[in-house]
């Protein structure tokens, strides 16, 4: 491409917009102010012929800055797409004509609205870079699984199906995790009426066959550093030896542990008749077919309590917060065991409080158990002691609403799931510079609730080793669970590449780990291939710009390196930002944590927003128009002010609206910019943040937020109210609201009177 | 299983008992006490146990307590149990099954006047092959005494009057021989499939 | 409908819901090609019905945004609205797909200015809303609409309506003389995301949907919510229009129920839950503001038990152990009454409230073996995933495949869109 830049702008005036704005005047906006060196208008820009005329100028004219002067930056996307050139769209329609009224006198104000979305738009186009891929990508699509049970093993051989070649690592000296030490397992195919056989010989012989997956028993990975595509892995095994693989993505499948039996006394453990399930598991193969037995004497057992939610489901301290998801069925096919090995006369009771059987698979196999004549009751249970040669179960029924006990041979607890992970990095992360940081760490803790929300330690011991600056391991959300988006985008981590499969991510059965390890394992897959191409993975999916620093311009602060919500920037012995392309999800936090702005993209800038807002037009002091700038996070606020246009919703026309890739990104250059040329207000709208997070860059809000806390030394330098400048929460259906937002800030700035800084 | 048999709490002994001895008695496993039939029941105010409290009750071995109910007795055969029974339960089944197995033991509730009128009902009935509505009024009036009989004679005297004057009360039906022309074939019959019914519930 | 191209290394996509967005944009951004096929003419399914998601209570238009923006710009993939599956025949690695596509009377050079609506005074009910409203016979479907174009009602076609629509727009959108267009295509892979559609409230009968104005169902109850749906976000009844605030929510409403879905719908509990805290969004700390849930058993599974403890720490919320027998309405005041025991111990309740919620199942939309190829359908119709006939190229997402939650719907389409593009590479390297 020529170095040349060569703006285009093309003015639509379809949809009303050539009936309500002077299409002439925009256009001598475009040229003068906007320095576009084509200007055309189109009666209908998005129809087969406005591209064409805008295709002929970039093919024949040398354009390649387009700008698009028409409807909002959400509409016509399949009609303007052009490739090797850079886009900005005017928001004439949305932005504009269709938030304001449609009479004489609010002509003039609505015309100025739209002047500046191209004078604006025109600014961003000068300062846009066509992105071309990062050349320090990747090319290795091998998958490295951690983790050798169900969810790992699966991982693995639907990797290898689809033609990927796999790195399997356990830690243990063979294959199966915990699916070897059970039974049977609980049916994933109609009629879900019967245990069905684990088939882990079957899994295990496929995984030795498969060509393409390599085992490595009894290893552990040492150290992980690297991007998608170029991740470099040391293997450390029991014997001492250490080898180093490459991979292009990582899935941890670590599983679970569970949790302790003897934290609670009052369920006998210790009692050798007292079990948990996993052991009972053990048991039931031991009987080998025959009667299962009880471990005190050997005598068949003939009455068996199923105890279900220990320790679970409970704020007390001590206790899982959750339950296990699967205990109930769990109970149910072992319930089922003694019917088959010992005999119909055998009883079985379930004693529960609410019965988890959930879907089709569930409830089928819950009837199947009580045609078995496995007893269900609703209770809770207080005690479990020894009487006699037998287990006194005392409990409150809660049909019956009465205190009452039974006798059981045998009693089996079912004890909750706890994710075996690494330490948290954020709960562990160590500061080692200025106030500024170490702030943002104690928030995060604050906000994250570590202790409160950490119901039982978890593991400390790292399971990946990542050489990364933001610490060893994959983020957690919640009880030690590994963060993940959790609705929409349940496979998301925070660190690019790497997946987690399994109860690591929260509690589940087999037939839920195998379903999740085959989506992580795509997942994986993805991002090897995209890393390949230098694509951005989620949400920015595709995106082919990598953020780049000038190095002598940098005073190595530490700020991006410890704010990157996806711990994607590490640090050179000289302590310089070392960016990991691959790993970077093209959010723009560090943009906007660098005090020194040396942080940019190709198609994102401190200069691509900067000059947006000093392309407006600030009339002077006595015009009585205020200027207001709303920096809108692109995903959920923007959209929302586009469906305010699509209803009509009116706001200020003193509003410049400028859409940003997250609240993360925004510099508070930008706002001091701003109010030094003028700007009477400012609001910044981004997504909910705090555990139930909605910012799609999970951390970019929060920090957002944070740095608009401190901005109020800047007003009071300035001598500003600081009520001119407001960060709010916005979702995407604040569609009523956002247009709210702006006119009460328009009410405030009227109320406290005008910038003084209008020159 | 004797009456007197210890049963153990929350074991299969009872249950075992009801699905082997009670009409139906073999869904009650399938219950999983949603408490929708509790809550259909036009005469539930006068149950003390409802059925899901009842099949709860047999699950935990209350054999005395379910026996010696009178709930089952309440029964009045609406169907609107079975019919919203999530798990299809015959419940109005059941509850007959459990009432006439209670009154074989000789555990119903002997004042329960459901159980009384079914007595009378069937005694009636299977002595004649049709049933003597006369003979069953009054036997139902008097049975729990003379005096007694007068009084509901007297506060029903009224319909009584009106079911004459219509014709739909025969009073000379007391003395009345009636009935089918086979009765002892009836009598045959009703005590063969009696048999096939102790062998087959193995009483 | 000419143009499109699709191979034995294409991948359709029935459904263009959640799981199918999902199914479909993760195949493409592995480098696969994608057609999706979605019946109505808006991407989003059901989940754009609703106004808040468990547990995060976040807007289900936020994912949507996102989804539907990876998808329209991916260039590998091609979305075909108000388009059906009309016969599938074939085997994994190649499959011969007949498609047949509705006439939405509007072409792709519709800019949605929205003159088309302006121009016409027809109304016809609207789906999205549950016929609980009504909009302009011409119509964007909804505010997030993908594709953003507008469709004509096919009951205005030859109506003088119709005429006014096509004259008022400027860009020669409408096209009146659109016909249903039939489309032959061969394919590698099938991802079937037909999703679910809620349970016909009105076939329970002892609850009395189809007698009594102030029982909904969980889905309309999420309209309600809706600043853009039929009572403006307000919780109103539908009987006077007075603002509802003593609510109950019936759980089970057709599940668990040989009489109606003998499954457990999953997410209903969930939801009820989730939808208590509207109560708290629509009228803070007012004491008259109160919701009870009768259940069977609380299925708040796994890490969702938190939320759960949550909902239960709020005194506006009850918890009754209860199937209820059956709805009556107070005649006068169009309050509905409920009648059954609380099991636990055993009491009995008449209990009246101001609007009943009655939280319905999912039944699949496409019965599995409606498909055909060898589909399996499992004990409720769903797809039966892991029936031996594992040959097939066919492969369930979603809600097709059992009753899920969000969250399990996304996993199972993502595992689903491996599972096809296994088949795809495959095939291809058979080919190669």
């Amino acid at each position: 491409m020529a170095d040349e830049k060569k703006i285009g702008a093309y003015i639509c005036t379809g949809c009303g917009i050539g009936d309500r704005l002077d299409a002439k005047q925009l256009e001598m906006t475009a040229q003068r102010d906007g320095k576009a060196q084509v200007v055309k208008t189109h009666e209908f820009l998005c129809s087969a012929d406005g591209v064409k005329t805008i295709q002929d100028d970039i093919d024949n004219d040398g354009v390649n800055r387009v700008v698009i002067c028409a409807c909002s930056r959400r509409a016509k996307t399949d009609a303007f797409a052009f490739d090797g050139v850079t886009l900005s769209r005017a928001n004439l329609r949305e932005g504009v004509i269709w938030v304001r009224p449609d009479s004489d006198e609010a002509q003039e104000t609505t015309q100025e609205m739209a002047d500046d979305y191209v004078r604006m738009a025109c600014a961003e186009a000068k300062y846009l870079d066509v992105p071309e891929p990062n050349e320090n990508h990747g090319n290795n699509l091998r998958i490295l699984v951690v983790g050798g049970g169900i969810t790992g093993m699966t991982a693995a051989l639907e990797s290898a199906r689809a033609g990927y070649d796999v790195l399997l690592v356990e830690k243990g000296p063979e294959l199966g995790g915990w699916m070897r030490k059970l039974h049977k397992r609980i049916p994933d195919r109609a009629p879900f009426d019967e245990p069905m056989d684990t088939g882990i010989d079957d899994l295990v012989a496929a995984i030795e066959a498969s060509d393409k997956i390599t085992v490595a028993l009894n290893s552990r990975i040492a150290r992980t550093s690297g991007a998608p595509g170029q991740f470099s892995v040391d293997i450390a095994t029991e014997s001492g030896s250490t080898t180093t693989e490459n991979v292009g993505a990582i899935i941890q499948a670590t599983g679970f542990k569970l949790h302790d039996p003897a934290a609670f006394p009052e369920f006998g453990y210790g009692n050798a008749d007292v079990i948990t399930s996993a052991e009972l598991e053990e048991l039931a193969s031991a009987a080998d077919g025959g009667p299962i037995k009880r471990p005190s004497d050997g005598k068949e057992v003939k009455a068996v309590a199923f105890i279900q939610d220990v320790g679970q489901n409970s704020t007390e301290v001590g206790k899982l917060r959750y339950d296990s998801g699967a205990g109930d069925l769990v109970a149910i096919k072992q319930a089922m065991y003694f019917k088959h090995h010992n005999g119909d006369d055998c009883d079985t009771t379930i004693i529960y409080d609410n019965l988890r059987t959930p879907g089709t698979a569930g409830e089928d196999f819950y009837r199947s158990g009580q045609r078995k004549e496995v007893i269900f009751t609703k209770g809770a249970v207080s005690k479990v002691d020894a009487a006699g040669d037998t287990l006194k179960v005392s409990f409150h029924d809660k049909i019956l609403d009465e205190d009452t006990e039974m006798e059981a041979d045998l009693v089996v607890l079912d004890m909750g799931m706890i994710p075996v992970t690494g330490p948290d990095p954020y709960a562990t992360l160590e500061i080692d510079t200025d106030d500024d940081e170490a702030e943002v760490v104690e928030e995060e803790e604050k906000e994250d609730g570590v202790e409160a929300e950490n119901p039982v330690e978890v593991s400390v011991e790292s399971i990946l080793n990542l050489d990364y600056r933001q610490g060893t391991d994959l983020p957690q959300l919640k009880f030690g669970f590994l963060d993940s988006h959790f609705i929409c985008f349940p496979y998301e981590t925070r660190r690019t590449g790497i997946y987690a499969a399994g109860p690591v991510r929260r509690p589940m059965d087999i037939g839920q780990a195998i379903d999740d390890a085959t989506g992580a394992a795509l997942k994986a897959i993805q991002a090897a291939e995209n890393a390949q191409v230098g694509r951005a993975a989620h949400p920015r999916s595709g995106d082919l710009s990598f953020p780049t620093f000038r190095k002598e311009g940098c005073t190595q602060c530490k700020r991006c390196t410890v704010e990157c919500p996806f711990g994607a920037i590490d640090e050179d012995e000289e302590g310089y930002p070392q960016y990991n392309e691959g790993r970077c999800r093209r959010c723009g936090t560090c943009m906007g944590a660098c005090p020194v702005r040396v942080i940019s993209f190709k198609n994102y800038s401190v200069e691509t927003i900067g000059q947006q807002l000093k392309a407006v037009d600030i009339p002077d002091e006595f015009d009585e128009k205020p200027r207001l700038m709303v920096l809108a996070c692109e995903n959920d606020a923007y959209p929302a002010l586009d469906m305010a246009a699509m209803n009509r919703i009116e706001y200020s026309a003193f509003v410049r609206v400028i859409p940003v890739r997250c609240l993360g990104s925004v510099n508070t250059i930008w706002i001091t910019d701003a109010l030094n040329s003028g700007y009477d207000g400012i609001i910044l709208m981004g997504c909910k943040k705090g555990d139930d997070y909605q910012c799609h860059f999970v951390k970019g809000s929060e920090i957002a937020h944070m740095r608009m806390s401190k901005i109020d030394d800047t007003l009071n330098q300035l001598n500003l109210e600081k009520e001119r400048v407001a960060t709010y929460e916005v979702e995407i259906t604040d569609i009523e609201r956002a247009p709210k937002l702006i006119n009460d800030m328009a009410a405030t700035i009227e109320e406290i009177g005008m910038s003084p800084f209008k020159f | 299983m004797s009456n007197t048999a210890m049963v153990k709490k929350y074991r299969n002994d009872f249950l075992r008992e009801v699905e082997e001895k009670v009409e139906e008695g073999d869904w009650v496993r399938m219950c999983m006490q949603c408490g929708v039939c509790a809550g259909s029941c036009p005469l539930g105010d006068a149950w003390e146990h409802p059925p899901q409290e009842i099949f709860m009750m047999i699950r935990a071995g209350k054999r005395e307590e379910v026996l010696g109910s009178d709930s089952m007795w309440m029964c009045t055969s609406c169907y609107n149990c079975i019919v919203r029974c999530p798990r299809e339960l015959p419940i109005t089944h059941i509850m007959h099954g459990l009432a006439n197995y209670a009154h074989r033991l000789g555990l119903a509730p002997k004042a329960n006047p459901t159980r009384r009128f079914a007595k009378i009902f069937w005694d009636n009935i299977a002595t004649s092959g049709r049933v003597n509505e006369l003979k069953l009024s009054l036997g139902l009036y008097f049975m729990d005494g003379f005096g007694n009989g007068i009084k509901k004679a007297l506060a029903m005297k009224d319909v009584g009057l009106g079911l004459l004057k219509t014709g739909r009360l025969d009073p000379m039906g007391l003395f009345k021989a009636g009935g089918i022309k086979d009765k002892s074939g009836l009598q045959k019959a009703l005590k063969k499939a009696r048999e096939i019914e102790d062998t087959r519930k193995g009483y | 409908m000419t143009d499109v191209v699709a191979t034995n290394q294409t991948i359709l996509v029935v459904g263009g819901g959640i799981s199918g967005m999902t199914a479909a944009i993760e195949s493409a951004e592995c480098g696969k090609d994608v057609i999706l096929v979605e019946r109505n003419p808006s991407l989003g399914g059901r989940v754009s019905q609703l106004y808040r998601y468990f547990p995060k209570l976040c807007k289900p238009s936020c994912g949507q945004e996102i989804n539907q923006r990876r998808i329209m710009a991916h260039p590998r993939v091609r979305v075909l609205t108000m388009t059906e599956v009309d016969k599938i025949e074939g085997e994994a690695g190649n499959y011969s797909v007949t498609l047949k596509t509705a006439p939405r009377y509007v072409n792709e050079k519709c800019t949605a200015c929205g003159d088309c609506a302006e121009a016409i005074s027809a109304e016809v009910d609207d789906p999205h809303n549950f016929n609980m409203k009504k909009h302009k016979a011409a119509y964007l479907p909804t505010n997030m609409a993908a594709p953003q174009r507008y469709v004509l009602d096919p009951s205005i076609i030859g109506t003088e309506d119709a005429e006014k629509a096509r004259a008022a727009c400027k860009y020669d959108a409408i096209d009146l003389d659109m016909q249903e267009e039939s489309l032959s295509l061969n394919v590698g892979a099938v991802i079937w995301a037909t999703g679910f559609k809620p349970y016909d409230a009105a076939k329970i009968q002892p609850y009395g949907y189809d007698r009594f104005d102030n029982v909904v169902t969980n889905m309309e109850f999420e309209r309600m919510m809706d600043p853009f749906g039929p009572t403006g976000g307000k919780l109103l009844r539908p009987s006077d229009g007075k603002e509802a605030k003593k609510i109950a929510f019936i759980q089970c409403a057709g599940s668990r129920d040989r009489n109606h879905l003998k499954h457990c719908s999953r997410f209903c509990c969930m939801a009820s839950l989730k939808q208590t805290t509207y109560l708290t969004e629509a009228y803070g700390d007012d004491d008259d503001a109160s919701a009870t849930i009768y259940y069977i058993d609380i299925r708040a599974i796994d890490r969702f038990e938190d939320f759960y403890q949550k909902v239960k720490d709020d005194k506006k919320v009850s918890f009754i152990k209860s199937k209820v027998a059956n709805i009556t309405q107070d005649r006068e005041s169009k309050n509905p009454i409920l009648h059954g025991v609380n099991t636990e111990g055993y009491h009995r309740y008449d209990d009246e409230y101001d609007l009943v919620v009655l939280a319905v199942g999912m039944d699949p939309e496409v019965k599995a073996d409606e498909i055909g190829c060898k589909v399996a359908a499992n004990t409720s119709g769903f797809i039966d995933a892991h029936a031996d006939d594992a040959g097939c190229g066919i492969f369930g997402a979603g809600c097709a495949t059992d009753a899920l939650d969000v969250n399990r719907a996304v996993q199972n389409s993502t595992a689903a869109s491996l599972k096809a593009i296994q088949v795809i590479n495959k095939t291809a390297g058979a080919e190669a």
